[in-house]
């Protein structure tokens, strides 16, 4: 691989993706902050959702950001896990939409979103395996 | 809050989009006139919030308050955010930094508003 051509996982398009990333983070927080302070009994399944799918944005938004080698591991795995969930919730809301009377990021496959959280994943494992460790570029 | 400063800065928004596509297009980082625009858009935010705050405040209409002020106190920070982000960028990424949230102020305007509405 010719050295010009690798870019370091938080560099190039990875500012860009950090970005989208860290707005759903900060969506998916604070909209599961209100549900489950505001009304968590309304829909337990959903909002619970809400806030684990919170928890991997900020994970995956905070590795993609540090790019080193050991957070693009974690990045790897909070990444996947969002593929995951937004196939694995998106085809349960579909399959069973009362269990869910309230939506998540990722019910309906993030259709609610523009399907942004569907693709998003497949976006972010795609600038892993292409980007390179922040400190391997900088030797 | 669905008055003449929100149209202005959904504009803002849009103008810093805009802004921020000619630089992407011609490859260009950001550049200090374009910080400034991203710090008075956030500026702007901050005005919205004081604005809607007051505003609710002053009717006992119902509609989701806490849902409203959350979003009127996180999104000045996220101009913020985009401004440093984009700053130490020295090449055009930080310009697509600049679209996205060039972008996504506008969208959070509206959603302000539909909250507002009791959408």
């Amino acid at each position: 691989m010719s050295e010009s051509r690798s870019t370091p996982t938080n560099q190039g398009f990875g500012r860009v993706l950090v970005v989208i990333y860290a707005i759903f983070a900060i969506g998916a927080t604070s909209r599961s902050v209100i549900q489950i302070v505001g009304r968590f009994e309304e829909a337990p399944v959903a909002y619970s959702l809400s806030a684990f799918a919170a928890v991997v944005y900020i994970v995956a938004t905070v590795s993609l950001a540090r790019g080193d080698q050991a957070s693009r591991t974690v990045a790897y795995v909070a990444i996947g896990i969002e593929m995951a969930g937004v196939l694995i919730v998106g085809a349960a809301s579909v399959a069973f939409p009362s269990a869910f009377p309230d939506a998540t990021v990722w019910s309906n496959f993030g259709g609610g979103y523009l399907f942004i959280p569907l693709v998003l994943p497949i976006i972010g494992l795609w600038w892993l395996r292409r980007s390179t460790p922040e400190d391997a570029a900088a030797r | 809050m669905t008055g003449a400063f929100s149209t202005a800065t959904i504009a803002a928004g849009l103008v810093i989009a805009v802004w921020a596509a000619i630089y992407l297009v011609m490859k260009r980082p950001v550049d200090r006139p374009l910080q400034i625009a991203q710090l008075v858009l956030a500026g702007m935010f901050v005005v919205l919030a004081i604005g809607g705050i007051v505003q609710m405040l002053g009717t006992d209409r119902e509609f989701a308050r806490a849902e409203f002020v959350g979003y009127l106190l996180l999104s000045p920070l996220i101009p913020v955010g985009a401004w440093w982000w984009s700053k130490n960028d020295k090449s055009r990424a930080g310009s697509g930094v600049v679209l996205v949230i060039g972008l996504v102020m506008p969208v959070l305007v509206v959603r302000i508003q539909q909250v507002w509405a009791g959408v």
